[in-house]
């Protein structure tokens, strides 16, 4: 299907804040799905609370923009039910992370083929500016009264302790990397996260956009030194397979704990982790039930022409009444 | 209630022991053997929660004519350990007995009239196996030896529970079980015989496997549960059956994500329902007001346990309905029913699914322990043929229905009730939002909140998934009277607290007292003026329910203003008894308000 980007976007009233991350997110998944082509149709966007969550009503998708923090839960039980879907669910680092912190976990245990973008900005946006789950142990930004008293949670190795099968990063205002990277993830067989690092030019002053630019340090021809850099183009490779030595994958692993932890001078984003050969849920339903792909629960007949139930009661009250000769 | 009323056309039965002693299996085993013998049964499982020790109990009503309940007293205790036999001695009826081993338990005290028939039960048992676990098919011989009931309706049941697993093991302990029903025999100790008919079989379910057999019969094809008692056997039956029926069963995380997934689920197209009890739809109420709210259709069952908090896991009760009343933020339509039964849960199961697709809301439906697990009832002749309706389900664009290139997903119309279409349908795409919208589905709660001319939007918006509820209440099954039209008393019951009352109805009528009972099942939206015009009867109103402040008839009074003269209100966790009925209803007579 050839798409032009007013095909994926809406021309409704943008209220995000002049300068938001989410500007740049909006784009790149749209330019994304444009490129690639997709069955618009198909897709559906799932959102939470919080400023990424109008993002439904901008792109030309179906959508549904669901309760805070539980996108996730909400975003699995459609695609259990429909897996022809294209599903991508939303979040924000508050409604991920935070309130919807167990569902993150929980569905990397599940794998289920869908992707979900992390608005990760370090604060809650919409209620003020409070400390999110990724703002960092003694950080202080603007609406805090007192430095954040807790430490900050790592995305990045959350995924990968959960089960996520492919996990990456990008920078809101890279809009070309985190295209690339949306598709990818897109594309990816499995679940798959792409944890975005979004400035909040209200309520954030610390990671903003010049500081990730680097526009306070300088070399000698006057330029801002990015603190960002991308680790696949610098020659690291996420992929990981069954079939490799467990030495190799030991070391992957330590990679990816060193560079997730990287952060202040030099922040990674690309592609941590990618693996394509573990079974997704829906791998592991077909091998229970050999029709799920091709009649999930939203596509079967559950009546037939004369609007009867297709069920064949007297079988099943058979067995499980206690001595059901005929119900 | 108008057949055969003789004491000897009923018999109930309690086994008592430690748990893992296999005393649910000996209870089911020995519903089998009066099932199969023609009776129609009822059964309450005592259960603790725990895995071995503590004191669990199995009780069976049986009888020649249709049982509800659990009767009254015990014809036949079988304690299979001292405090089994302390628990329950007392309730032994005059003409019952107490089948025990001797060397274990100590029958102090029993009532004149009830006779203790001493079996060596653990040492015939040692006999067939290193430990005497086989003791309760040896007791089931006994008993069934007592009931006049052939040995070869037991050996059959005992055939089917341990047969298909092991061949030797049915066949020590149908010999086990041979020289308990002989012993006894031989004692000549046999003291009941009812009318057996070993012809026609009763089949029986409890009403969370009925309420899963009618969700399925109606489509449902995603059920999501967290582990809870009394509900899991739901999810038991559905994650053994997912292959069979196409069924995609998700065991969530938590019931936060349960009830979302559901919900998720119906967005995508498919009939889901999710299963709980009480705290783990404490968790759920959020979602229940964003299925209302995305106007997407959920079935949620509840099987109620004793609360506040964790509660009595393992013990009965009626104490959710305010929770249903009042489920989190701000007003919303739901739908309540509270079948009675094993056989009204797989109806509403289908009713359930259909009313909650047509109308787009959230329907509720709740069971107790006392019917759900272990409450094994009668169920003769249900009806398969079951007529999907999914409502406003449209597929193609009708006029009018796009614009932009957005679906009026949320139009409004002269039924509040708005096309639906499914995620994936080309030219029918639409969003869908937790906070207030307008009929495309866009924010009403950001830039246009507040302003004066979205104002009116809000309300129609608002208002126009309240008055659903208007139509939805015509629907709805008014309550069903048991017993005459008219009488000097009428028992106000909803849900299970209808079969205690049922047979409290045809024992008091046989003393010649003037009472009759009034079924709830429908519960909200209570169709007032019906409903008024039902309970206004001459004869006194008593309301009889499972907690504390009297939820139903609260409802009643908000709903109706009707006040009821008088309630039975029981909340120790046990089943309500028939006997506790009875005495609240002839303490009524002397003008005193019961709480039992």
């Amino acid at each position: 299907m050839v798409l032009k980007l007013t095909d994926v976007r809406t021309d409704l009233f943008n209220d995000w804040c002049p300068g938001c991350g989410d500007f740049g997110i909006e784009a790149s998944l749209q330019l994304a799905l444009t490129e690639m082509g997709i069955d618009i149709d198909k897709v559906v966007l799932f959102s939470g609370i919080g400023c990424h969550g109008k993002i439904v009503h901008w792109t030309n998708t179906f959508g549904i923009h669901t309760l805070h923090g539980r996108t996730l839960a909400f975003a699995q039980g459609a695609k259990l039910a429909n897996p022809g879907l294209e599903v991508i669910a939303l979040g924000g680092d508050g409604d991920g992370f935070g309130i919807g912190a167990g569902h993150f976990v929980h569905a990397g245990r599940r794998n289920i083929d869908m992707t979900y973008i992390v608005h990760d900005n370090g604060v809650y946006g919409l209620t003020k500016g409070q400390a999110s789950p990724t703002q960092r142990l003694g950080e202080q930004t603007k609406s805090l009264p007192q430095p954040n008293i807790n430490s900050g949670i790592n995305p990045i190795l959350l995924a990968l302790s959960t089960g996520y099968t492919f996990i990456a990063r990008s920078y809101a205002f890279n809009t070309r990397h985190l295209k690339e990277t949306i598709k990818k993830a897109v594309s990816h067989n499995g679940l798959a996260l792409v944890d975005v690092l979004q400035p909040c030019p209200t309520y954030n002053d610390i990671e903003t956009k010049a500081w990730y630019d680097g526009e306070d340090r300088r070399d000698a021809s006057g330029k801002a030194v990015p603190r960002i850099y991308d680790v696949n183009s610098q020659g690291y490779d996420p992929v990981v397979t069954s079939k490799m030595p467990q030495e190799d994958f030991d070391r992957k692993i330590e990679q990816i704990f060193r560079l997730s932890n990287e952060w202040g001078n030099k922040i990674p984003i690309g592609v941590f982790y990618q693996e394509e050969d573990r079974p997704t849920y829906a791998d592991r339903i077909l091998q229970r039930i050999p029709t799920y792909v091709e009649m999930p629960p939203a596509k079967q007949d559950i009546f037939g022409t004369d609007n009867k139930s297709v069920v064949d009661l007297a079988e099943l009250s058979r067995e499980l009444a206690i001595d059901a000769t005929e119900i | 209630m108008e057949n055969d009323e003789t004491k000897g056309a009923e018999v109930t039965i309690r086994l008592g022991a430690a748990a893992g002693d296999g005393i649910q299996s000996a209870g089911e085993m020995m519903m089998k053997v009066l099932a199969r013998s023609g009776l129609y049964i009822s059964t309450y499982n005592g259960n603790q929660s725990l895995i071995r020790g503590g004191h669990v109990w199995f009780h069976i009503h049986a009888g020649t004519r249709k049982v509800y309940s659990l009767g009254y007293g015990i014809d036949f205790l079988v304690p299979l350990t001292q405090l089994a036999f302390d628990q329950h001695f007392e309730s032994v009826n005059t003409g019952g007995a107490v089948i025990y081993d001797p060397s274990i338990v100590k029958p102090h005290d029993l009532q004149q009239g009830v006779r203790g028939i001493p079996v060596p039960l653990g040492e015939i048992a040692l006999k067939y196996d290193k430990r005497p676990i086989m003791k309760n098919t040896v007791a089931l011989g006994a008993l069934t030896s007592n009931l006049g009931v052939k040995f070869e309706v037991l050996a059959d049941a005992i055939t089917d529970q341990f047969g298909r697993k092991n061949p030797g093991v049915a066949e020590s302990n149908i010999k086990a079980a041979r020289e308990g029903y002989d012993l006894v025999k031989n004692l000549g100790a046999q003291s009941f015989e009812l009318k057996y008919d070993y012809s026609c079989t009763k089949p029986v379910l409890t009403a969370d496997y009925a309420f899963a057999l009618g969700a399925v019969n109606a489509g449902c094809r995603f059920y999501a549960a967290y582990p809870m008692s009394p509900a899991s056997p739901i999810v038991h039956w559905m994650a053994s059956h997912a292959k069979q029926l196409g069924l995609t069963v998700f065991l969530g995380e938590d019931e936060i994500s349960v009830i979302n997934a559901t919900i998720g689920a119906s967005y995508a197209g498919a009939r889901a329902m999710c299963g709980t009890s009480g705290g783990g739809f404490a968790l759920m109420q959020e979602a229940v007001g964003e299925a209302a709210m995305t106007e997407t259709p959920v079935v949620v069952v509840d099987v109620m346990r004793a609360g506040p908090s964790t509660g009595l896991p393992t013990k009965t009760s009626q104490g959710d309905l305010n929770m249903m009343l009042g489920i989190s933020q701000d007003d919303f339509p739901r739908i309540i029913l509270a079948p009675r039964d094993s056989a009204d849960s797989f109806y509403t199961a289908g009713r359930a699914f259909n009313l909650a697709e047509r109308y787009q809301v959230p329907a509720i439906i709740l069971l107790d322990f006392a019917i759900g697990d272990g409450g094994y009832s009668t169920v003769e002749g249900l009806d398969p043929s079951f007529t999907v309706d999914r409502g406003k389900v449209v597929s193609v664009p009708s006029p009018g229905a796009v614009s932009g290139g957005w679906f009026r997903r949320f139009a409004l119309t002269d039924d509040n009730i708005s096309p639906r279409s499914f995620p994936g349908t080309p030219d029918l795409m639409f969003v869908a939002k937790t906070d207030e919208h307008d009929e495309w589905g866009h924010d009403l709660s950001d830039v246009n909140s507040g302003l004066k001319e979205f104002l009116p939007l809000r309300v129609k918006m608002h208002e126009k998934r309240m008055k659903k509820l208007e139509s939805i209440k015509k629907e709805l099954r008014l309550p069903e009277i048991f017993g005459p039209t008219g009488a000097d008393i009428t028992i106000v019951t909803w849900g299970s607290s209808a079969n205690p009352a049922r047979e409290a109805v045809q024992r008091l009528r046989m003393q010649g007292v003037s009472v009759n009972s009034l079924e709830f099942t429908d519960l909200y939206p209570l169709n007032e003026s019906e409903i008024k015009r039902i309970l206004q009867v001459p004869g006194k109103k008593v309301a009889l329910e499972a907690n504390y402040t009297g939820q139903f008839e609260t409802l009643l009074k908000r709903e109706t203003g009707i006040i009821m003269d008088a309630h039975i209100r029981k909340y120790d966790g046990e089943p309500i008894y028939p006997s506790e009925v009875e005495k609240g209803v002839l303490s009524l007579r002397k003008e005193v308000h019961a709480v039992v």
